[in-house]
């Protein structure tokens, strides 16, 4: 919180302090660097005059927590009692408190935008079906901007008119795949024998079809291939299908796996698509085995099937002639006889590379790498249990008409709008209805009702001010946890006020933590509080760090961030466990990166605790690592402003526009703290890199990819040839002649030990990440680890980071008095004012509230 | 690839006939001025886009060896920002010089001079502007509401889009639904009225920015069902796709190729064309990185000859696009389709590898003005000058008669013949 910001109420600064009691103290401590001539850290002691006001109140704020936290005054600069400290902190907290307790004013979320994952899901839950369709009816919406990785955040959510139209194509597309017009479709029941099993996507001369059948099957040879049905490419009809496919898994442990970059224990599997839903299903050795997908499908969805493994990938281009070296150097070792056969009968009839017989493209047909094999298919449909279908009578009943279409549509629109239609809030619905319905008929017209009710405001906009207070408050309860409208069950609670208080939002909340209905929160919220969407801004460079760029090794480290997420939430830990954990999740990649050994050799991820204590929860995780690194280097800078922005809280002010920031250089052989050692010795720079770069280094121990390093080995290149040797002999003459130092040489780097050490503000100093993990568990910072996840919990929910101070202060009492348990923070924060917009709670309102 | 060449090839009828101005008729035969702007996201390796000297002798650096042809009818601009932070994110005000997240201080929003063009020029055209990038736009298009316009990013679509006629039962097909659409939002209008009158005053500038949607949307439609009847123009641009494999370059001939010929028969006076990180360009010769990891060498020359390579393929583009559009005469003005249009090329960051968002890569050609080599746009106490200065001067080109543009303190030089 340290938004220091100069003031720009010039008025401000000419008032005299005297009235504010206590400042001596400031004045003593602080004024000496906080005035209106040194202005450190843009701060001066007459930003405080006159009180606190809505003006200045967070940098009454900001103080408190710097102050607090000990890092003002800077313990090198300043010896302050603790006494004292706990004088000044104790008038800041009560300035705050009073400020606040006395304001009164009412938080209101301002409505926004649905994004497109709610809007999704909410259609879903309007329209009463499982999911909107697979022809891909919302492929074409405009994406949401995240901020700082969130969502649902109102101001980065816009909307104009492309947004509009591509709602309404969407929207219409959506209800096209659940109102059926005419009689019904005609059964049909197909076999698809293995000679119409054809593949999509791009062919080359040596992926001819041939090399991948046998007399009666097909192999996928090429991970990038799509398997079609020839005679049923795409659905016909909407309706429910029943999809038969058999086939097996085969050679999953022929070659060995640092080769194929797939682990044999990993089963094979196959991937069927039903346009952009998947099913993925394990494959048993050499069986034939019978897939079953029974399904609603909607017309003009494209049935493939794929072959789903994070290995038989290469970096960059040539992907599939590794493949065949390995069934070349395979044959070579193991079948003498067929090898030789190749060599000297077929290589040299070859229409290419006759000459070179140990060329991958003589291989491709030998290629008897882990593979699924598909021997034949079956698609019966589409089938219906009545006509119209279930679902559309669900919604229209079986005989629908316009003189009812109120009656038809309120319970609909009820839903869309997450509150009571009013009595004719539909005629102007209903009259545009009736003019389709000459034209287009009585279905059609009921197709554009339901599209109209969807693309009305009250359906795309949240929190806009209609309905009544419960309705309000049950959806934005089902936006938070479930990214959807809420369902009679959750409106009819809160409408009884069994979500009146802590408990009955408590156990609501397990409630749907446990049944899964809330599964979108534990997906999205830690995805964007982690800011895990920038994992692979930039990635580690694939020449440097190969591991992870040939395997998902980014995927990875995704799960392993919402592993860990959905742990703490199952076993309803303290929300500190994120900070404070000696374990983790990780699988044989991950084991990889983080150097651990003898771990099951597959791809699950499973809990496994760190011995090292340099690991364990989201400090040493991978995905921090490397979404905080450059490809070739780390930035202690960046794994710095990470930690103070999403873990502790602390907002650093952005460099001044015309600061020169020196690039990297990877050829000189310098640590990071040397080349950073100008942010400390100027002035301008160090007043707050002296803040914020202690929060960085304890990282320097790991590299772009997360894993550990003792030294920097980065910076030694290859030796240049002779030629470029001599240029740069030529060079030195040139320079050595105009007085200036030679080229640099940076294939006479020698490594650099890293130097993970440093000492913070307040004059906590660690030398390795072990003593930093120990700090970062001290009370206090964990109490600021909490109260940046309130603060997250209150963004994600409101679309707007919360600005009471005092309230957020509140909750985190109300956490620290069930020890911070994650379950009972999200319910205090849903049982909060922030969230429920009633008006400020008093503190004995807050101990009562807290029952058990 | 999702190219599909059969279907580009259905839009080739009378191919290379002599092209109808799509507007002939519909406005006095009066000369059109154009604005065709190429971004991208992350600057320019200064040492190879900015010339070693000011005036008109430079040495063409390595970026720009493309445009040695052009070098007497271009301007490149040394010393101008936006007055950004370090950091990525910022690129967004490429066109407008302000941030999302301050659009709401300015009574246009940040609202892109590109737009604020089209808003000009675009009620005599079909398409008051066009967008386009490869799988992936760079945010820079912003309207008038504070939000970003996105491109099309599949060149299929944007084909289809400009180019593919529809038969009279699509065409019936599609006034119908225009005609729908409408009335759908004629039903929500009333809801949302009454919405308006609740709202507080946070609630109702969201409630607001829905309600220009709808405006905005429903007199596009009437736009739109002026043109159904119209037939397109004819275009062919299956050449791109005849080798073997799609490549980037290919992919990026036909944007550029279509968004010319989008100028030459007057379907739009405005175009942005960006080139995005995400995009893969190993297809350029010598390219192996990732565009991002490029950026940030380490001063590796090796990397750096790399982001050198995608730079110079994103200039060799465009230099192919405008030798094309100064080929081709301006049936009704003097000179040819380029002296008549206002080429930009630029990006909101300076350079990558430095996150610095000062000095950004600026070139200005063609739009018949009398150029300046390389200008050197820091005043005289050595400031450099806000980029909108530049574009207050672009939009008087344009006949928009406003002396300043978002955030501009004044103009930049740039005399019209």
């Amino acid at each position: 919180m340290c938004k220091l910001r100069r003031l720009t109420t010039g008025v401000l600064g000419l008032l005299p302090l005297l009235s504010w009691a206590s400042p001596e103290l400031l004045e003593q401590h602080c004024g000496e660097c906080h005035n209106d001539e040194d202005l450190k850290g843009e701060l001066s002691l007459s930003d405080f005059a006159g009180g606190p006001s809505n003006d200045n109140i967070f940098i009454w704020e900001d103080s408190l927590d710097f102050v607090s936290t000990g890092e003002m005054p800077p313990a090198d600069e300043v010896d302050l009692a603790d006494s004292e400290r706990e004088r000044i902190v104790a008038f800041l907290t009560e300035t705050v408190r009073q400020f606040h307790e006395e304001d009164g004013t009412k938080f209101r979320a301002p409505p926004r935008r649905l994004n497109n994952r709610e809007l999704v899901n909410s259609v879903r839950d309007v329209l009463l079906i499982e999911n909107i369709g697979t022809h891909q009816p919302a492929a074409n919406l405009l994406g949401d901007t995240l901020y700082h990785g969130f969502d649902t955040h109102g101001e980065s959510l816009g909307m104009s008119q492309f947004h509009l139209e591509q709602y309404i194509d969407s929207l219409r597309q959506i209800v096209d795949g659940v109102i059926q017009e005419g009689d019904q479709p005609r059964k049909r029941h197909l076999q698809i024998p293995s000679e119409k099993l054809k593949f999509s996507g791009r062919q080359r001369d040596f992926q001819r079809e041939e090399m991948h059948r046998t007399s009666n099957s097909i192999d996928f040879l090429d991970i990038r291939n799509r398997v079609q049905f020839g005679n049923f490419q795409t659905v016909p009809h909407t309706g429910r299908y029943r999809l038969k496919i058999r086939a097996t898994g085969l050679d999953r442990t022929r070659y060995p796996e640092e080769r194929t970059g797939r682990y044999h224990d990993d089963p094979i599997r196959l991937r069927v698509h039903l346009g952009d839903e998947i099913r993925d299903f394990d494959l048993p050795d050499n069986t034939r085995h019978e897939i079953v997908v029974d399904e609603w499908l909607t017309a003009g969805t494209r049935i493939e099937l794929s072959y789903p493994t994070d290995g038989l990938k290469q970096i960059g281009n040539g992907n599939f002639k590794f493949q065949f070296r390995i069934a070349h150097d395979y044959l070579k070792e193991h079948d003498m006889e067929l090898y030789d056969y190749v060599v000297r009968e077929e290589a040299p009839l070859a229409r290419f590379r006759s000459d070179q017989p140990d060329h991958w493209v003589h291989w491709v047909k030998y290629w008897q790498g882990p593979r699924p094999r598909i021997f034949n298919a079956e698609v019966e449909g589409p089938l219906y249990e009545s006509w119209p279908s279930q679902r559309q009578q669900h919604l229209l009943g079986s005989e629908p008409t316009l003189e009812r279409a109120e009656e038809i549509l309120a319970p609909i629109a009820a839903r869309a709008w997450r509150r009571d239609v009013s009595p004719g809030e539909l005629d102007p619905i209903v009259a545009m209805m009736s003019v389709v319905e000459e034209s287009e008929g009585t279905v059609a017209a009921f197709i554009e009702g339901i599209v109209a009710i969807m693309v009305s405001p009250s359906f795309l906009l949240a929190n806009t001010p209609e309905g009544i207070d419960q309705d309000r408050f049950a959806s934005k309860m089902s936006l938070f946890l479930q990214s959807s409208i809420p369902g009679p069950d959750l409106r009819m609670a809160s409408r009884i006020d069994a979500l009146g208080d802590f408990a009955g939002v408590r156990s609501e909340v397990a409630r749907q933590l446990k049944n899964g209905a809330a599964d979108p929160f534990l997906q999205e919220f830690p995805h964007a509080w982690l800011q895990l969407d920038r994992i692979n801004f930039m990635a580690p460079d694939p020449d440097h760090f190969p591991l992870y760029n040939r395997k998902d090794v980014s995927e990875d480290m995704i799960d392993e961030a919402l592993a860990f997420f959905a742990h703490v939430v199952d076993q309803n830990l303290p929300i500190t466990e994120f900070i404070s954990a000696d374990y983790s999740f990780i699988n044989a990649d991950l084991a990889k990166v983080y150097g651990v050994k003898r771990v099951p050799q597959d791809s699950q991820l499973r809990l496994h605790h760190f011995k090292d204590g340099r690991r364990g929860g989201i400090l040493g995780m991978g995905a921090f690592l490397t979404l905080t690194a450059d490809s070739l280097g780390t930035s202690p800078i960046h794994r710095a402003i990470y930690v103070m922005e999403n873990l502790l809280g602390i907002h650093p002010n952005p460099p001044p526009p015309d600061v020169e920031i020196t690039e990297p250089d990877v050829r000189q052989a310098k640590t990071i703290k040397e080349i950073l050692a100008a942010h400390t010795e100027e002035e301008t720079c160090a007043s707050c890199h002296r803040s914020i770069d202690p929060y960085g280094y304890a990282f320097e121990n790991f590299d772009p990819q997360g894993s550990w390093r003792e030294a920097y080995t980065m910076q030694i290149a290859p030796k240049p040839g002779r030629a470029e040797l001599v240029r740069i002999a030529e060079e030195d003459k040139r320079l050595k002649a105009m007085g200036l130092p030679p080229m640099p040489r940076p294939w006479e780097n020698k490594p650099i030990p890293v130097d993970a050490s440093e000492t913070f503000r307040n004059g906590d100093s660690y030398s390795n990440i072990r003593d930093y993990r120990e700090l970062m568990n001290r009370p206090r910072n964990q109490r600021r680890f909490v109260r940046c996840f309130i603060t997250k919990l209150l963004t994600y929910a409101n679309g707007v980071e919360p600005e009471s101070y005092w309230e957020i202060e509140k909750l985190v009492e109300r956490s620290a008095a069930h020890d911070y348990r994650i379950v009972d923070t999200i319910a205090a924060v849903i049982d909060s004012p922030l969230f429920r917009e009633t008006g400020p709670t008093g503190t004995d309102a807050m101990l009562v509230a807290g029952g058990q | 690839m999702k190219i599909k060449r059969r279907s580009f090839l259905k839009g080739v009828g009378g191919a290379l006939a002599l092209p109808l101005l799509e507007s002939f008729g519909s406005i006095a035969m009066s000369s059109p001025t154009r604005f065709l702007v190429v971004g991208n996201p992350l600057g320019m390796h200064p040492d190879n886009f900015f010339p070693q000297t000011f005036g008109h002798d430079y040495r063409l650096p390595q970026t720009l060896q493309s445009l040695e042809w052009l070098r007497d009818r271009m301007t490149i601009i040394s010393h101008t920002d936006h007055g950004m932070v370090s950091g990525h994110g910022r690129e967004v005000t490429f066109l407008n010089g302000i941030l999302p997240q301050q659009a709401g201080a300015f009574p246009e929003k940040n609202i892109s001079i590109d737009n604020l063009i089209a808003q000009r020029t675009g009620s005599a055209v079909r398409f008051p502007s066009i967008n386009a990038a490869l799988e992936k736009g760079i945010r820079m298009s912003w309207n008038a509401n504070g939000v970003e316009i996105s491109p099309f990013t599949d060149p299929q679509k944007l084909f289809d889009h400009l180019f593919l006629n529809l038969t009279a039962k699509e065409r019936k097909t599609r006034r119908q639904l225009i005609e729908r659409n409408g009335s759908i939002l004629d039903a929500v209008s009333d809801q949302l009225l009454h919405l308006r009158r609740q709202g507080t005053s946070t609630d109702r500038e969201r409630i607001e920015q829905y309600e220009t949607a709808v405006r905005e949307l429903e007199g596009s439609f009437a736009d739109r069902k002026n043109w159904i009847d119209k037939d397109k123009p004819v275009f062919d641009i299956s050449e791109h796709f005849e080798d073997y494999e799609v490549t980037v370059g290919n992919r990026y001939n036909a944007i550029f190729d279509m968004i010319g010929y989008a100028f030459q028969t007057d379907l739009t006076r405005v175009a942005t064309i960006a080139f995005p990180n995400e995009l893969s360009y190993t297809d350029v010769d010598g390219v192996t990185r990732g565009y991002h990891a490029c950026t940030h060498n380490g001063k590796n020359p090796e990397v750096i000859a790399e982001l050198v390579a995608i730079e110079s393929f994103q200039i060799a583009q465009l230099s192919r696009c405008l030798q094309k559009l100064d080929s081709i005469k301006e049936p009704y003005a003097e000179g040819s389709l380029l002296d008549n249009t206002v080429v930009l090329f630029g990006s909101g960051m300076g350079y990558g590898g430095t996150h610095s968002n000062r000095n950004l890569p600026i070139m200005v050609a063609g739009g018949g003005f009398n150029h300046r080599g390389h200008v050197d746009a820091r005043n005289a106490s050595g400031k450099n000058m806000p980029l909108c200065n530049l574009y207050a001067t672009l939009q008087q080109r344009f006949g928009i008669e406003r002396d300043a543009f978002n955030t501009s303190d004044g103009t930049f030089e740039l005399p019209y013949v």
